[in-house]
């Protein structure tokens, strides 16, 4: 595992296949596959689109809005690095984004008690490398 | 597959938290000390499987890439046929299926079947975690720890509000579980936590992950376990007590909907539990024992929904409804569980529902023994798919009958 000895957060290891995704994140852009052939965008990356197995999967960028599916209020380090300490809790949710893909991803800006299935979020990026910054989500601008 | 095989010993090793100053067992000793355990309740020696199979479950201490034949090697054992799962809670489960294809198929008589890890002694990844090299590798991990994500019992607590978002459980509900599983410790000599528990305690007990609680946890700890299947043929020669599989269903990466945005709140068991009991022949109250994959009590309720014990939604009912004791008219997870016995690692389990399930049909439960058992029923649940619940769900179906 790659650690961010600063924060003692973990860093996720870029292969070739990932790279779009992290620099393009370092741009403040979210990139997802989206499948040629069937139109399908998917997360988090794979070889070929999982419903109908076309390896032309371009990384496509996609619009930075969504819906929390479900959510969970981390209140403790649990199989992770002692760096989330700092920010807990931690209010990690499953996001529907707009453009067809569900991620996890945690909202920030919002109190624990205001977190709820439904609730529209915008993506905020954050660095967490020199080289890769990670989508988090904050409620939406009415 | 009806009654075309049959389990004829089982074994399972003490576990153990690896304290400071506890002696601590190598995954090899574990494999070897659950499968003596096994050869000795079923009368045989490791030689009776040479020429014939030998299944290991893949384990996170597992040290070497080609475990199964590694471990063939390490117990001076030369199968024909190696069984290999890497299928996590659901590796047990997936092996007697394996196993049972091919005794039917007449490749082999007879299969010993292995696992064993020591989760709490392996190099972890994070200091204090059972955190192994192996789960912190591959865009799974880099896409989730990176992210905040905080292993299991965040994952089930998704799955958990989602469900409580369309359908109605209450915590009362799920502890009544946790409950019933402490209370099946206290009678079963081999399980970990012995102290029961009041529904209080369990309403009371710390919140890690809302909405999921510390004793909705379950404790890791390093064991191992074993058992044994042979030909009906071969079954009756070594035992009065064979026991049968007479059905089985499974899953793996099992979608309910789409495969972008699927629905959570039900498991692969939707398949595999109806599978089963239709391959068996039986209906759902011919089931005098259920031993289901008990990490959570929350993915016991929906195990239990899946399976058509309840619809969905009314699975919380249902726990609430039936008294789950030994003695009860729905025994469930009747050695205590994993909850409060103990679980051997994400990856081993899984055969301790199975085994359980044997032990009951086989009368040698003692404090807690189900009367006049004759069908049970047990569950593999492993691995932890992206945003969704239960890569491998099996559902198994014994009998005492042919």
């Amino acid at each position: 595992m790659l650690v961010n000895t600063t924060t003692n957060k973990p860093l996720p290891e870029i292969t070739d296949q990932t790279r779009p995704f992290w620099t393009a994140a370092k741009e403040g852009k979210l990139l997802l596959q989206k499948c040629t052939r069937c139109g399908t965008a998917q997360f988090h990356p794979k070889p070929w689109c999982v419903e109908c197995g076309c390896r032309d999967i371009p990384w496509v960028e996609a619009k930075p809005s969504g819906t929390v599916y479900t959510y969970t209020i981390s209140r403790a380090v649990a199989m992770n690095l002692a760096g989330w300490q700092g920010e807990l809790p931690v209010l990690m949710c499953l996001i529907d984004l707009d453009d067809g893909a569900r991620l996890y991803g945690q909202v920030v800006q919002c109190k624990p008690e205001d977190i709820a299935i439904g609730m529209r979020v915008e993506v905020v990026f954050e660095d967490i490398s020199a080289d890769a910054a990670i989508p988090k989500f904050r409620p939406a601008s009415p | 597959m009806t009654a075309d095989v049959a389990i004829v010993g089982y074994g399972r090793t003490p576990y153990s938290r690896a304290k400071p100053g506890e002696r601590v067992y190598t995954v090899d000793e574990y494999l070897a000390w659950a499968a003596d355990l096994a050869l000795q309740k079923a009368g045989m020696s490791k030689n009776d499987f040479d020429g014939q199979g030998l299944g290991v479950a893949h384990a996170e201490a597992a040290h070497t890439v080609n475990w199964s034949a590694s471990v063939a090697e390490t117990l001076g054992i030369s199968p024909q046929i190696l069984i290999r799962a890497d299928q996590g809670g659901a590796s047990a489960s997936a092996m007697l299926i394996r196993a049972a294809a091919l005794i039917k198929a007449g490749v082999i008589d007879r299969a010993l079947i292995l696992g064993a890890d020591t989760p709490l002694s392996i190099p972890s990844a994070a200091p204090g975690l059972p955190l192994s090299p192996e789960r912190t590798r591959g865009p799974y991990w880099d896409f989730q720890g990176p992210f905040g994500l905080m292993g299991a019992t965040a994952q089930f607590a998704l799955i958990q509000t989602r469900y409580q978002h369309q359908f109605d459980v209450k915590p009362e509900q799920l502890g009544k579980i946790a409950v019933t599983t402490r209370y099946h410790a206290t009678l079963n000599p081999q399980a970990l936590f012995r102290k029961p528990i009041t529904l209080q305690e369990y309403l009371d007990s710390r919140v890690l992950s809302d909405p999921i609680r510390l004793l909705d946890c379950v404790p890791i700890v390093n064991g191992g376990l074993a058992y044994i299947v042979t030909s009906a043929k071969t079954a009756r020669t070594l035992t009065d007590k064979p026991i049968y599989l007479k059905g089985f269903g499974e899953t793996n990466n099992y979608y309910h909907g789409s495969r972008t945005a699927p629905d959570v709140t039900t498991t692969g068991f939707a398949k595999s539990g109806p599978a089963a009991i239709a391959m068996a022949g039986i209906t759902h109250k011919h089931i005098d024992v259920f031993e289901p994959y008990d990490d959570y009590p929350f993915i016991v309720m929906m195990t239990l929904e899946d399976w058509g014990f309840a619809k969905k939604g009314e699975g919380g009912r249902f726990v609430a409804e039936r008294n789950m004791n030994f003695d009860g008219d729905f025994p469930l997870s009747t050695d205590g569980g994993q909850l409060s016995g103990g679980q051997p690692g994400g990856a081993i389990g899984g055969f301790a529902p199975l085994i359980e399930a044997v032990t009951q049909l086989r009368g040698e439960a003692g404090d807690r023994q189900v009367k006049n058992a004759t069908i049970a029923a047990s569950c593999g649940f492993g691995g932890i798919p992206y945003g969704r619940p239960g890569r491998s769900c099996i559902a198994l179906i014994f009998g005492t009958e042919a």
